[in-house]
């Protein structure tokens, strides 16, 4: 009888056993915890750091941003040295922002574009998804990783954008908020790269992925639209304000009136959104660099602020084809300028632009769920 | 007052000897262990698994042993909560990995068969990321790691990236990361491949101890003879089924032994002279010479080699060794092959 007491003893260690392994809570796929975040992304920086010429890749992309900052303003000062004041500054603004932009975009799908299936083929990748870190938190720390090496080149061109800043012409307020939408959009191209780094089996297969599809929403995007620039034209009739004999010459006697006729119009407002979606229209538009300095004229990103949004407004109501200086009268003058809207186009671009991010980021997620059901052709699981 | 005194008793008894592990742990706890039943899972028109049973015990080491392509590494995978199974059951501790996945991995410790490592980080930080990934608190991580460290001879190494690593030297990094969590399923792909004697030996006695803890060891491995050192089951896979799960080494089984004598010539007149058939051991056809050389005869059960061992010395052949010429393990895994065939 009293034999079975210490046996009993053994039950009240139980529990004490059965807590020693760390507490497990139902964390599901989405599970997000900073620590485990915080793991997979020192890992993976730790990483990079260490094995990359990361150093290196800083130091040429700080010269090659510096010199060509340089030559830039070399150029403004030999070219524009009469009006020099009020525009180089803007310009070389202009051009270091589109200069970082372009890198950044040009490296930062190589960053992100392996972090799935590169530590599938090392072996790595298992290892970490036996553990208790949620297919989220290893998603959400590889992005991360590969969003602060992007980040990293992105303070390494401050220096320039700032000396740009100091030439004058552009408020201080536009640095930050470039930097910002730049920020956001190599965020973006890295969500893409660990989609596709997690949906092919081949490094160089994802990579070639991330590119194209940077490249689709940058170069394409132009080509489209200019493809698409004769098949959004129509011929209707509008009123037009002009001479009806003609094209109102300049200096004709002819003079202007109000009349109905067919004309090709071009409906850009169906099509703007692909310039909308532009990373570097995202960028321009968003900048907010003319209202704000409404003296300085010639500024290339409020010039293609400007045009984008006009291009969005399409054709106005009433063509001006009156060239021979009649005066245009004031009831008309409404209908022949165009309504252009100040509603900013960056939000839609940047947030397109996003949506492709998050969209990598969902595939990246749930292609790292386990136990898996299916197994891409020619990979193993180790 | 007298139940006090009987509590001693048997509490104080057990723990010197490292033995009770499993008796005090093991026992009050019954569902643990591994347990598969009709397991299926096809890649494919590829049966990788077509059927296994297996249940390895808390506190046991059990070997998987199979040909090349048997579905060892699939049924790991599958264990260690990395694949769904078509059809079957799998029960980790208690738990289903497919169905409650968290809990069954926070109590398995997998080493897969190719341990890729973060070149770059130390093995330290190796350690220290999977403490981190298990959420164990950092101060406890760090006395762990300090730990695992000195338990699989890497102290020395702690600090130096992975990269300057051996095989082996990594492969018992693996170990150590696979160990990091004390999990209470080991699940091992080959872990002795790529290492030298001394780690081998090292590794099974590690194996030993931690089973001797209650836990629970999934060994595969190619290497028999080690694995018959350590393993106290075996479960047997071919084309993706369990053949047996159990080595029958109690009845008298015909068996293979290997003779040794100082003087070759001697041991095979004696042996020719009381009947027994021989066979040399290295193919050779010259005649026997007195020389150093062996003999391989086929024996039923240990009863007639005591025997003849006693018989032999007794008429004053130079027997130099005696032993059987393959394991338990490899004359159960060759049977298994020439079933196959």
């Amino acid at each position: 009888m009293t034999r079975t007491e210490p046996v009993g003893l053994d039950h009240p260690a139980d529990p004490v056993d059965d807590a020693a392994p760390p507490p497990v809570g139902r964390a599901g796929t989405w599970g997000l915890t900073w620590h485990g975040v915080r793991t997979v992304a020192v890992l993976d920086l730790r990483q990079r750091v260490r094995s990359t010429r990361w150093i290196v890749a800083l130091v040429v992309w700080f010269v090659v941003v510096g010199g060509i900052t340089l030559l830039t303003t070399g150029a403004l000062s030999e070219f524009g040295s009469a009006d020099r004041s009020p525009n180089s500054g803007p310009i070389l603004f202009a051009a270091v922002t589109a200069l970082v932009l372009g890198l950044g975009l040009l490296v930062t799908p190589t960053l992100s574009s392996t972090a799935v299936n590169g530590d599938r083929n090392a072996g790595t990748l298992a290892t970490l998804q036996v553990t208790l870190l949620t297919p989220a938190e290893i998603a959400t720390g590889k992005l991360l990783a590969a969003w602060s090496a992007a980040c990293a080149f992105l303070v390494t061109s401050l220096p320039f954008l700032v000396l740009a800043l100091t030439m004058g012409g552009t408020p201080a307020q536009a640095l930050v908020r470039v930097v910002l939408l730049v920020a956001l959009l190599l965020l973006a191209v890295c969500g893409v790269g660990l989609g596709f780094s997690a949906l092919v089996a081949r490094t160089a297969g994802s990579t070639v992925l991330a590119f194209i599809t940077v490249a689709a929403v940058t170069v394409l995007t132009p080509i489209l639209f200019g493809l698409t620039y004769a098949a959004t034209t129509t011929v209707e009739q509008v009123t037009v304000w002009g001479t009806q004999n003609g094209y109102g010459q300049v200096g004709s006697s002819d003079t202007c009136e109000v009349f109905t006729a067919e004309r090709g119009l071009t409906h850009t407002e169906r099509t703007w959104w692909l310039l909308g979606i532009n990373p570097f229209v995202v960028v321009a538009d968003g900048a907010g660099t003319a209202e704000l300095a409404p003296g300085v004229e010639g500024n290339p990103l409020s010039v293609i602020r400007d045009g984008v949004r006009e291009l969005r407004a399409g054709p106005a109501p009433m063509l001006d084809e009156c060239w021979n200086g009649t005066s245009t009268p004031v009831e008309i003058r409404d209908d022949l300028r165009k309504d252009v809207s100040t509603a900013p186009v960056w939000p839609w671009g940047l947030g397109a632009n996003l949506l492709l991010g998050v969209a990598g980021f969902v595939v990246a997620v749930r292609r790292l769920r386990i136990p898996q059901r299916n197994l891409a052709r020619g990979t193993r699981v180790a | 007052m007298t139940s006090i005194v009987d509590d001693d008793g048997p509490a104080a008894g057990p723990p010197p000897g490292a033995a009770p592990g499993p008796s005090t742990s093991g026992s009050p706890t019954p569902p643990a262990g591994i347990v598969v039943r009709g397991l299926r899972r096809s890649f494919g028109s590829v049966h990788a698994l077509d059927g296994v049973d297996l249940q390895a015990r808390a506190g046991a080491v059990t070997a998987l042993v199979g040909p090349n392509g048997s579905g060892k590494t699939t049924l790991l995978l599958v264990l260690a909560g990395l694949l769904v199974p078509d059809s079957g059951d799998v029960r980790i501790g208690g738990f289903d990995p497919v169905a409650d996945g968290r809990s069954a991995r926070a109590r398995t410790g997998w080493m897969p068969d190719t341990f890729g490592t973060w070149d770059s980080l130390t093995s330290r930080e190796v350690l220290l990321t999977f403490a981190a990934a298990y959420r164990i608190p950092p101060a406890q991580a760090r006395t762990r790691v300090d730990e695992l460290l000195a338990t699989v001879h890497l102290t020395e190494f702690a600090d130096r990236p992975a990269s300057v690593l051996s095989r082996g030297q990594k492969q018992r990094l693996g170990l150590a990361r696979a160990l990091v969590h004390s999990p209470d399923v080991l699940l091992l792909d080959e872990p002795a491949s790529g290492l030298d004697p001394r780690s081998r030996v090292d590794l099974r006695l590690l194996l030993r101890r931690l089973a001797d803890e209650g836990r629970t060891v999934l060994v595969s491995s190619h290497v028999l003879s080690e694995l018959e050192e350590m393993a106290d089951d075996a479960v047997f896979l071919s084309r993706g089924r369990t053949v047996s799960s159990s080595v029958d080494s109690s009845g008298p089984a015909p068996r293979t032994w290997h003779l040794r004598a100082l003087a070759l010539d001697a041991a095979t007149a004696w042996l020719t002279s009381v009947g027994m058939t021989w066979r040399p051991d290295d193919d050779s056809l010259t005649p026997p010479r007195p020389v150093p050389g062996g003999v391989l005869l086929e024996l039923d059960g240990d009863e007639s080699a005591a025997r003849l061992l006693r018989d032999a010395v007794a008429a004053g052949v130079p027997v130099l060794s005696f032993a059987p010429a393959t394991g338990l393990l490899e004359q159960a895994y060759l049977a298994l092959d020439e079933e196959r065939t």
